[in-house]
């Protein structure tokens, strides 16, 4: 958003404005059991395997390397060093503005913008919601990565847990799986006749995560996306009849449809879901994520902790010190 | 009323059972009061003496061989095995089930094909006698067992984590609040009742969790301690010794389990069968799926390790030696149980996949040699740099990936064409590509099937 950061104002940041307070406590609860990686040219987090005994070496090592980037493992290990003897991950969510499927803003591919950046935060909200309220996860922190946000979950089912299950909560709470509709009917004298069920006359469970998730991306269609499955009129009629979802009227939004064209939307929608998620990073069990309180040094904004999840602002909290000062340089200059 | 000892191996009633009656010096005895049961079951087939299994040991491998006949044969009867369904047989059944887990901990590994199957059957068996009894004594059992697996109104569902992750229930069909499942009809009213106003909330419950849900967490609940017994076991089988009649019945549920699978494996191509198409056979290159192919020819540096070492070993392994793998499911297999002295991993596949390592940017294994290892270990062959059946089982053969899981991981390797439509998994593409080009009169001779060449390879 502010462009790269020079050397000069890393090394001002990390000299002056980086504070080992803004290390949240579930960094620094295990800390030599994480491994670090660096970025330190800009080139990708090539210096990797470094384990800090504790806090006061990593102040050290970051007030003097400034890095371009500083990133830690979600995993712990017995031996970070060689990434030996796993012991448990964090389940994360990655929700990048730059790569959602549906935003409203006019940001060109891969800008972010303080609206895109607004409707990520509603998203994690809502996939917080879910995770929280639904599932009943505990230990759930959010973190502004510097153009998104990451979900990182400490629970410690979820710490356990493998890839494939990783997968699943991430199918449900994403709303990425068509919902079942049909039901056998359970009048054993009338085994014949299913039941179905559109999902949204279903309002609990699952069926509610989904309906809401759907109803989300309606209605912030701009009416340009390329979306599979949704050919250029589905997308213009579901524009022009989504204000009947703003009452929830689902059953005449579809009658305007066509029951055909809406079971394609439902299955569009599965797969926006499951893309406006990077899914790749929710069933990692050793991915490296960015270090909260480091620079992000390619658009110049903190990662930093999220400590109100409903009112966050980045440009309030996540801006260093040194883009304010190359704004004042500017008014001086123009002067 | 039914004994919850009927589904539940585990209850105190059922482990009493086994303290009071089992007598391992006897178990090859003919128990006359077991053929009765059996010979007085209703709809019982008495045709034959085979149908009657003597002693316990008989009916512990019976119950292997009605599992893999009632999966596979298509003309199953079940009056050749009424017995297992009615209760008197319950005090026999919770002994041989449990000589059978004890057995199949001493000889088999942790997740062989021998301990999947067993598990299953045990799976199956809850679910068939629960379709057995009458509607009101089928719920009154299934609370009874639930609750004695300290199960009630509601379950937490990171309680049934195991089941979720390996797929056999959805996440997405439970009815979860606050964390919990939910599957008693009085809570489910409790907590939504105001939900629902043109429909009434208890007969919604009927439809959206009523008996099938609780039935499932049972039989699945039943699997989960079915494993977890045989690994403990397994786990103090170093400390004591067996006793003879425990290891005499593994020889004989390996030797049942051999026939039958024998009979009904699909990589025994039986031109009767359906799914003949799917035999074993040289790898055909123009088969590959598009995503296969781009593996083949190397990836870069982003994917690479996946797209070797998960993707292609798997794919590789199963599209040459069992492509019939989920047409099959429930068969769990061994790369030895076809590839009998690993010639053809050796010689074949290893190559494929140490060839397209070669070709990736940079060559894998010039930074990664470590992944060699890696790729025997997804073959089933534990963390070692060399194939050795004396390892084998240490590690599971990895399953082919399935689209998705592709998708999701590998996204840059799928480059849909139009023989990918419908397809779920890319062996399904090659076996219905191969199967086409068979037809077509374009599959060279060399890649026919060498089902009969092969089944000389197994006793
Ligand atoms: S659809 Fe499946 S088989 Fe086809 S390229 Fe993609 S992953 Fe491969
Ligand atoms: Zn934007």
């Amino acid at each position: 958003m502010f462009g790269k950061s020079t050397i000069k104002e890393r090394k001002q940041f990390y000299r002056e404005e980086w504070n080992l307070k803004d290390l949240p406590d579930f960094i620094t609860d295990e800390l030599p059991r994480r491994e670090f990686g660096f970025d330190h040219y800009g080139r990708g987090p090539n210096d990797r395997y470094k384990v800090f005994k504790n806090q006061d070496i990593l102040r050290r090592f970051l007030k003097s390397k400034s890095p371009f980037a500083a990133y830690i493992s979600i995993a712990y290990y017995r031996n970070p060093r060689a990434r030996e003897d796993w012991q448990k991950a964090e389940y994360v969510f990655d929700v990048d503005a730059k790569d959602l499927p549906i935003r409203s803003c006019d940001c060109d591919e891969g800008e972010v913008c303080a609206q895109c950046l607004a409707e990520s935060l509603e998203i994690v909200n809502n996939l917080i919601d879910t995770l929280d309220g639904d599932l009943g996860l505990k230990n759930i922190h959010l973190i502004y990565s510097g153009r998104g946000y990451h979900i990182r979950i400490l629970d410690e089912d979820m710490m356990l847990a493998d890839s494939d299950l990783r997968g699943e909560v991430l199918k449900y709470v994403a709303g990425a799986t068509v919902p079942k509709s049909i039901y056998p009917n359970p009048d054993p004298s009338m085994v014949a006749s299913n039941f179905n069920f559109q999902h949204f006359t279903l309002p609990l469970a699952y069926h509610q995560i989904f309906t809401d998730r759907v109803k989300y991306n309606i209605q912030h269609l701009k009416g340009t996306e390329k979306i599979d499955g949704i050919n250029p009129k589905l997308l213009k009629d579901i524009i022009k009849f989504r204000h009947l979802l703003d009452d929830d009227a689902w059953g005449l939004f579809k009658g305007n449809i066509g029951p055909r064209r809406y079971n394609n939307i439902v299955s569009a929608m599965a797969n926006v879901n499951l893309a406006t998620i990077d899914a790749k990073v929710s069933i990692d069990i050793k991915r490296i994520l960015r270090l909260p309180s480091s620079l992000h040094s390619k658009v110049s904004m903190k990662c930093v902790e999220v400590k109100d999840r409903e009112n966050f602002d980045p440009l309030k909290y996540a801006v260093p010190k040194f883009v304010d000062e190359r704004k004042d340089e500017e008014i001086t200059e123009n002067k | 009323m039914v004994e919850s000892s009927f589904l539940n191996p585990f209850c105190d009633e059922a482990l009493s059972i086994v303290r009071n009656q089992a007598d391992l010096s006897t178990v090859f005895d003919i128990d006359s009061r077991l053929v009765d049961i059996i010979s007085f079951s209703p709809h019982q087939n008495l045709s034959d003496e085979s149908y009657i299994p003597e002693n316990i040991i008989n009916l512990a491998l019976k119950r292997i061989k009605w599992f893999i006949e009632r999966k596979n044969n298509k003309e199953y009867n079940s009056h050749d095995y009424a017995y297992f369904f009615v209760e008197d047989i319950t005090p026999y059944d919770v002994i041989a089930f449990h000589l059978s887990a004890q057995a199949i901990a001493n000889k088999f590994n942790f997740n062989s094909r021998e301990m999947r199957l067993f598990i299953q059957a045990q799976g199956q068996i809850i679910e068939d006698r629960l379709g057995s009894l009458m509607l009101s004594e089928k719920r009154e059992l299934t609370d009874d067992v639930l609750g004695e697996l300290m199960v009630s109104g509601t379950v937490e569902w990171t309680f049934l984590k195991d089941i979720i992750s390996s797929k056999k229930l959805s996440l997405t069909d439970l009815v979860i609040d606050n964390g919990e499942v939910i599957l008693d009809r009085d809570e489910f009213i409790y907590r939504f009742e105001d939900k629902f106003d043109d429909r009434s909330a208890s007969k919604m419950y009927d439809v959206l969790v009523g008996d099938n849900v609780k039935e499932e967490v049972l039989k699945n609940l039943i699997m989960q301690k079915t494993e977890e017994y045989i690994q403990n076991i397994q786990e103090k089988s170093q400390l004591i010794e067996a006793h003879p009649s425990i290891l005499t019945l593994a020889d004989e549920i390996e030797k049942t389990i051999d026939e039958e699978m024998t009979k009904y494996s699909t990589f025994y191509a039986n031109l009767n069968n359906p799914g003949g198409y799917m035999e074993i056979g040289k790898l055909v290159k123009e088969a590959f799926p598009p995503c296969i192919k781009s593996t083949v020819e190397g990836v870069s540096s982003g994917g690479r390790n996946d797209a070797i070492v998960l993707f292609l070993t798997s794919f590789a392994s199963y599209a040459r030696l069992y492509p019939g793998i989920f047409a099959n499911e429930g068969a769990g297999i061994k790369v030895s149980d076809i590839d009998k002295n690993l010639d053809i991993t050796e010689r074949e596949i290893l190559p494929l996949i140490f060839e397209a390592a070669d070709n990736c940017t940079p060559p894998l294994f010039e930074d990664q040699p470590q992944e060699k290892i890696n790729i025997i270990s997804k073959l089933g062959f534990g963390m070692h740099s060399e194939l050795s059946l004396d390892h084998e089982g240490e590690t599971k053969w990895y399953t082919p990936m399935s689209c998705e899981k592709v998708k999701i991981h590998l996204p840059q390797l799928c480059k849909k064409d139009k023989g990918c439509k419908g397809i779920n998994n890319p062996l399904s593409y090659y076996t219905r590509a191969k199967w086409n080009l068979k037809n077509e009169g374009k599959l060279p001779d060399s890649t026919q099937s060498e089902s009969n060449s092969n089944s000389d390879g197994r006793d």
